[in-house]
């Protein structure tokens, strides 16, 4: 039976208002005239009876403006043909108007009942055609493995399940690019709002924006380590609302998306860190295997023109110099290759620092030495830094390199005997490094560009070893997070400075 | 062919290397034999008892490390490093595994056969110092009395600084790595602790150095450790 009236009521709901008005109103006459034949048969408290009867079925199977039209017209009905005198509205006994007034009564709240249950039985049936959209939905995004994917099935949920067009905006870091080919949208965006989901964590939904094309509620995509995007919704083919219960599923579909989100984005770190460590491989053995070709031919230059020099009066005046020459280029050649490979190293990128606290006189001593004997025979250089100057974090090979290069350039470029001052001290968080030497000074040029040429790559133009020693330089001070610049002493020379980021220095504790 | 003539080793696979330093060796009137194996290094090292083997780290055959390993089992020979490797790692693991001190190609023949003399001079590695007062420059350290003196002065030192200067100064130009000393002067637990070790070595060279920026016996190798020169 109940079966029966749902069924009947499901029919009934493609009606509209006016059809529900004249059926019930049908329903109640036709019933009225089926028990016209029962007058004198039974009593009118009865009849009563069966007229609620109908105003119930009507509530039942047309809602409440079916119950409210019923209940009004089985009054009148009743009135007019079964209280004495028949015929007409008025009424001999008093009494009846008791009877009216509760049968119209009766009728509108059976009717008013019946129709919010009808309304929670929609509803409820609602419910459990989402729950399952949305269980499809969670389990087609638990397998999709890429980003694309999800889209998709996102933009399809809300495409059937609400009538609105769905986009997920992608987030790193808590911010969107929206240029990224990946986060082009189909409607247009409020970006700031999008920005501001993300920034507040709450869904905004700007419902004075629903009937224009711009999507007007914004859903960030929270997952268990970081908000991974917004879910922008825009309701332009929907021509309403959303309701409190829809906007809750979409918060639920977006947590899941949010997840999947995640999920997909670990996978695809994991993927990357797996190829960084295959190429960092790959490129370290290349490099070793450069490092050996390279260098082994020039052991051998450089080991055969040293031994034949040093045979010395053996050998007659021309063979000499021819040795001593071959020497000297292999040597220019070795800084060269040394530097090549620092280039090709550095330039990786990703060459990871090797940071630690350095003492600064150190590793400064330790460029001094790197050059050894060809510094020392022709100049003097003197080293002012206090004994107290804090520790410096650093990678003391790389930085080894800077003053050894610094170092090798302002000798080449000093007259034989003159003084290179190298001093330190502290400015504004900063450890500042000079190296002056008492040459001619870099030319105007050369302090534009010389950390430009090596990278334009015009390096047969440039000053001998000036341009690719200076670009190594810059490239370790830059990879420390510090700073390089080449000016002219107002009483001529050159001047190097470099800066380095002072840290926390660690303590170490003082004996007695 | 004087029997007391000096004997190198050296395994080395490139056949040009090996050409270049005969004919540098046979100069200064050592004794030269080359082996460009891991086996012929092992099997020629055994007979020819070298005064001392130099030593390139990659071989055909085999790692040099594995060289070094066999070969500290019988001797105490002095071992110098020539590496092409452009990772400091290499030469600290074979430094620790009993190697005595590298060079990097490509090297100068006049530091190189500077650095050997060094290696020739102290003889067969000893684990405590022959002498009881050992002299560089114008410092004078008496291990006995326990005082160090630079120009006739008495030169203050602490407890720490003693230590790092016995642990330095032990084996002349053996090149000690960071945690070598480390673990030496500080135990095991402060491995991580290097900057003690720059801080300590910047007191002593104040100390006994005439330019402690520019030092000649306190010697750093940077990302490696320290030697001590006479």
């Amino acid at each position: 039976m109940f079966n029966r009236i749902t069924t009947l009521s499901a029919l009934t709901e493609r009606l509209n208002n006016w059809q529900k008005i004249a059926l019930s109103a049908l329903i109640c006459s036709l019933s009225a005239a089926l028990m016209d034949p029962l007058i004198g048969h039974l009593d009118l408290a009865n009849i009563v009876m069966l007229f609620l009867l109908v105003v119930l079925f009507v509530s039942v199977t047309l809602g409440r403006v079916g119950a409210i039209v019923a209940a009004v017209v089985s009054v009148l009905l009743f009135d007019v043909l079964f209280v004495p005198p028949r015929f007409s509205l008025t009424v001999e006994n008093s009494q009846y108007l008791v009877t009216f007034a509760v049968m119209l009564i009766t009728g509108l709240i059976s009717g008013q009942m019946s129709a919010g249950l009808k309304d929670k039985e929609r509803q409820s049936l609602q419910r459990e055609v989402r729950t399952r959209a949305l269980y499809e939905t969670a389990s087609k995004l638990a397998g999709a493995i890429a980003v694309s994917q999800v889209k998709e099935i996102c933009e399809n949920f809300f495409r059937d399940e609400l009538r609105v067009s769905a986009a997920i905006l992608i987030a790193n870091d808590g911010l969107i690019d929206f240029d990224l080919s990946l986060n082009k949208v189909p409607f247009p965006l409020e970006r700031h709002m999008a920005q501001n989901a993300i920034r507040s964590g709450k869904t905004i939904n700007n419902e004075a924006m629903a009937t224009t094309r711009y999507a007007s509620i914004y859903v960030p995509l929270k997952a268990s380590a970081a908000i991974r995007g917004v879910l922008a919704l825009s309701l332009h083919d929907r021509s309403a609302q959303l309701s409190a219960d829809d906007l809750s599923l979409a918060e639920t579909l977006g947590a899941v998306l949010a997840i999947t989100i995640e999920r997909l984005h670990y996978v695809e770190v994991a993927n990357q860190a797996d190829l960084d460590r295959v190429s960092e491989r790959l490129r370290s053995t290349i490099l070793s295997a450069l490092s050996h070709d390279l260098k082994t031919p020039l052991t051998v230059i450089m080991g055969l023109a040293e031994s034949l020099s040093r045979g010395g009066a053996a050998l007659a005046e021309p063979v000499l110099t021819v040795s001593r020459d071959i020497y000297a280029n292999a040597l220019r050649l070795k800084t060269m290759v040394i530097n090549l490979l620092d280039i090709v190293r550095l330039e990786q990128g990703r060459m990871a620092l090797g940071l630690e606290w350095h003492s600064l006189e150190e590793v400064v001593g330790a460029g001094i030495q790197y050059l050894g004997q060809s510094l020392a025979d022709n100049h003097t250089v003197r080293v002012s830094i206090a004994p107290d100057f804090p520790l410096l974090e650093m990678d003391a090979i790389l930085m080894e390199r800077v003053f050894s290069n610094l170092l090798e350039n302002a000798a080449k470029f000093s007259p034989p005997g003159s003084v290179i001052d190298i001093d330190a001290s502290i400015n504004e968080g900063h450890a500042h490094i000079t190296i002056s030497d008492h040459g001619p000074g870099f030319l105007p040029v050369d302090r534009e560009t010389a950390f430009e040429r090596y990278n334009r790559g015009a390096l047969a133009h440039m000053q001998e070893g000036l341009g690719m020693g200076l670009s190594i330089c810059q490239m370790i001070i830059k990879a420390h997070g510090g700073d390089i610049t080449l000016q002219n002493h107002p009483e001529g020379g050159a001047c190097v400075q470099v800066a380095l980021k002072l840290g926390n220095a660690p303590q170490v504790p003082q004996e007695s | 062919m004087s029997a007391n003539r000096i004997r190198i080793l050296v395994v080395e696979d490139a056949l040009d290397i090996q050409r270049m330093l005969r004919s540098a060796f046979e100069a200064e009137d050592f004794e030269v034999l080359e082996a460009g194996t891991l086996t012929q290094a092992l099997s020629r090292a055994a007979t020819f008892h070298p005064d001392l083997i130099v030593l390139d780290l990659g071989l055909p055959d085999g790692d040099g490390l594995t060289f070094i390993d066999k070969f500290r089992t019988w001797s105490q020979a002095p071992i110098l490093i020539l590496s092409a490797r452009i990772h400091e790692a290499d030469k600290i693991t074979a430094l620790d595994r009993g190697a005595d001190d590298y060079l990097s190609k490509p090297f100068s023949i006049g530091e190189l056969l500077a650095r050997l003399r060094v290696q020739l001079r102290r003889g067969p590695k000893t684990e405590s110092g022959t002498s009881s007062i050992l002299e560089f420059g114008d410092v004078v350290i008496d291990f006995v009395q326990r005082t160090v003196t630079k120009a006739g002065q008495s030169v203050n030192i602490t407890p720490t600084e003693y230590r790092l200067l016995t642990a330095l100064t032990r084996i002349p130009g053996k090149m000690m790595t960071q945690s070598a000393l480390m673990k030496e002067v500080w135990g095991p637990n402060f491995k991580d602790s290097t900057h003690y070790l720059r801080i300590y070595v910047g007191h002593l060279r104040r100390k006994l150095e005439n330019d402690p920026s520019q030092p000649k016996h306190l010697i750093t190798e940077t990302g490696v450790g320290y030697r001590f020169v006479k």
